[in-house]
């Protein structure tokens, strides 16, 4: 583990620190760059500023090198696992991974039995969270398959670190993290069947408008909304200005499954493309990520990815879980109800910090309470040993303060996987929280990875 | 990549409407602030009725602070600023992450206008702004009918602001000379017809103002 100070040297005042300085200025560049993420408290939108920490995560490159391998390995398996899926079903059928958590889950999409994406990638875009315990180890939380966010807020705050305060990147070795934009455009290309690429929005209101068009400026792909697409002879379609049609052949979607096509999944979408489904069932058009995804990245299959990496690799998985018992077996039930007070519970169905809940923080009618509805639907819940991870320093009010930080590892998957050098850092700006998700209030860090 | 949506031509076209309402209104403001100060309290029911708004302001000090600050007046610098940054937001990939900037900091510095004791060194900063999103746009964005179609906003709500404003008929002249100039390389819908007109209202020699604006408002999106 290799902290700021170790490379950047310890000063007694903060005030002495290199950051220190360019700290005001990087937060007054964020502000004139809007970078923001929009929230709805009380059913009104309101777009806030993402609270930036000067103080980086620094990873080696040993320990990035290890992260990059065991990264590579798990979405490999995973992409093996959702063409398994929805294919022939192996993994079902050779009793890894029982049917129920595969059909009962709400990311499995029926819709997508038997088809088979562009170049067969499922997952060109995954954003992984891992967490370091105060040993060193680093854990798997969560795989996010579908729509992972976050990339664009360390690649907008790099470059005007870099102009803020030039002298804390002299003679440091830290990877150039701005090429995210090409990584992606490389990955969207190498899936593209003919035509333009575009980023499908559902608007300015989404919590993370920012990036969409952000990423849309910095690849060169056209942001649109759904009502600009047409399709039309088996092909998608963008529509000018003039009524001129440009044929689509791939589509960096950042709208959620249900809500993509009309006519094959939720009628009401007004912000999908009719048919478009249709089309990419026939291999017209790219979607990126695949639907159905969902399969891969719910919290019960999580507790089986080691597994999977097993099954279709025939390797030891690099990287480890977060230990994780399902209350659906028999086994773990019992381990659960024994140890209840020191595990983190999570709702399978729910996301951004939400449906999470600690045993040792419930009341005495909540802990009954849940251990009812535990018993009900065990299928609904997974548990976790709540991992003491490690804290890094924020800056506030010209203090150094401990904050719980997790880490989101970007992998885009062209040819073969590609580990992007950084990541999203996210940290709770509460000291007794662990949750770090910016919807809570959370901020974010830069993430440095040591070129040697 | 060189296409552009309906909906994006016409944020465009709009985003140079805005910015041009809200640089030239300060401006204005300017004016009509420096005689409330000493000669004329009522100067600002002359200025509402010059641009068509209905005089809800209390006194001098009530239309300071409503038209240029709250965004709950629908006809306030501040809010045409909001309706600007509302297009522009969208539109970051045509115009750039620093175009967009410009209309960012404008945003800023009429939050700070608006808490300050010399608004009138605020807003400064706000027409700063925006002349530099002009500026940057002309100079940073690649696709000419882009820069095309916001200057054409531009041009046409200066028209129509000048007329309400009774200016000089040697200004809308010029302005009309301007839009003749450009409005063809925004590949945007218009009128032939009406921009004929236009130019010949502008060359009477008794300037039909009222007339004038009806036919610079009908200009856009009609090909007839």
């Amino acid at each position: 583990m290799i902290s700021y100070m170790d490379i950047c040297g310890k000063r007694d005042r903060v005030e002495d620190m290199e950051i220190y300085t360019g700290a005001d200025v990087v937060n007054e560049q964020l502000a004139r760059y809007g970078v923001k993420f929009g929230i709805y408290k009380n059913n009104e939108f309101k777009e806030q500023l993402f609270p930036f920490d000067m103080i980086p995560r620094v990873i080696d490159n040993k320990e990035f090198a290890y992260l990059e391998k065991g990264l590579k390995q798990r979405v490999k398996a995973l992409n093996l696992f959702i063409a398994d899926i929805y294919g022939e079903k192996k993994i079902i059928k050779d009793k890894i991974v029982p049917e129920e958590f595969i059909y009962a889950g709400s990311g499995y999409l029926p819709q997508c039995e038997g088809i088979v994406p562009s170049k067969g990638v499922y997952s060109h875009i995954s954003g992984i969270d891992l967490v370091q315990s105060k040993d060193g180890t680093w854990y798997i939380l969560e795989d996010n398959l579908r729509i992972p966010s976050g990339a664009s807020y360390p690649m907008i705050v790099r470059g005007i670190e870099r102009r803020s305060a030039p002298s804390l990147f002299t003679g440091k070795h830290i990877e150039d993290n701005r090429n995210y934009a090409d990584m992606l455009r490389h990955t969207m290309d190498y899936v593209n069947c003919g035509g333009h690429t575009v980023i499908l929005t559902p608007g300015r209101y989404n919590a993370a408008y920012f990036e969409h068009s952000y990423l849309a400026e910095k690849t060169g792909a056209h942001l649109v909304s759904g009502h600009e697409l047409i399709v039309e002879n088996d092909h998608l379609y963008f529509i000018d200005y003039s009524g001129r049609k440009e044929r689509v052949g791939a589509v960096y979607r950042r709208i959620s499954d249900e809500y993509l096509d009309p006519m094959s999944f939720n009628e009401e979408s007004v912000i999908g493309i009719p048919h478009i489904f249709d089309i990419y069932r026939k291999g017209n058009v790219a979607l990126i990520n695949a639907p159905g995804n969902g399969v891969a990245d719910d919290k019960g299959i999580y507790y089986f990815v080691p597994k999977m990496i097993k099954y279709y690799l025939g390797e030891e998985p690099i990287l480890n879980n977060a230990p994780t018992y399902l209350p659906y077996y028999d086994e773990d039930m019992k381990y659960v109800l024994d140890n209840f007070d020191n595990l983190v519970l999570k709702d399978v169905a729910e996301a951004g910090g939400y449906g999470v809940v600690f045993g040792n923080k419930m009341s005495k009618e909540e802990k009954e309470k849940f251990i009812a509805m535990l018993k009900a639907e065990p299928r609904r819940f997974i548990a976790q040993e709540v991992i003491d991870f490690i804290d890094i320093d924020i800056m506030e009010k010209g203090q150094l303060l401990p904050r719980k930080a997790d880490l989101r590892a970007f992998v885009l998957m062209a040819e073969e996987p590609m580990v992007w050098k950084s990541g999203l850092t996210r940290f709770s700006r509460n000291p007794d929280s662990f949750i770090v998700n910016s919807s809570q209030g959370g901020g974010f860090k830069d993430t440095w990875v040591l070129s040697q | 990549m060189g296409i552009i949506s309906v909906e994006n031509t016409d944020r465009l076209y709009w985003l140079g409407r805005y910015t041009e309402r809200v640089y030239s209104t300060i401006k204005v403001f300017a004016d009509k602030f420096d005689s409330m100060i000493d000669m004329d309290e009522l100067e600002y029911d002359k200025f509402c009725k010059s641009q068509d708004i209905p005089n809800i302001y209390k006194s001098k000090e009530d239309f300071c602070q409503r038209y240029c600050f709250s965004l709950k007046d629908e006809n306030s610098i501040f809010s045409n600023l909001m309706r600007a940054y509302d297009n522009a937001i969208v539109l970051r990939e045509e115009i750039g992450s620093e175009s967009l900037s410009y209309i960012q900091l404008a945003l800023y510095a009429m939050n700070q206008a608006a808490i300050s004791s010399a608004p009138l060194i605020g807003l400064q900063k706000v027409t700063d702004n925006i002349a530099a999103f002009w500026g940057m746009a002309d100079d940073d964005i690649d696709e000419s009918q882009i820069r095309n179609i916001i200057r054409v906003g531009k041009l046409i709500e200066r028209i129509d602001l000048y007329a309400r404003l009774r200016e000089d008929p040697r200004k809308l002249q010029r302005e009309a000379r301007r839009l003749t100039n450009r409005i063809d390389k925004s590949e945007i819908r218009y009128s032939l017809k009406k921009l004929a007109h236009v130019n010949y209202l502008v060359q009477l020699d008794e300037m039909p103002y009222e007339t004038l604006i009806e036919a610079i408002e009908r200009l856009v999106g009609d090909e007839s």
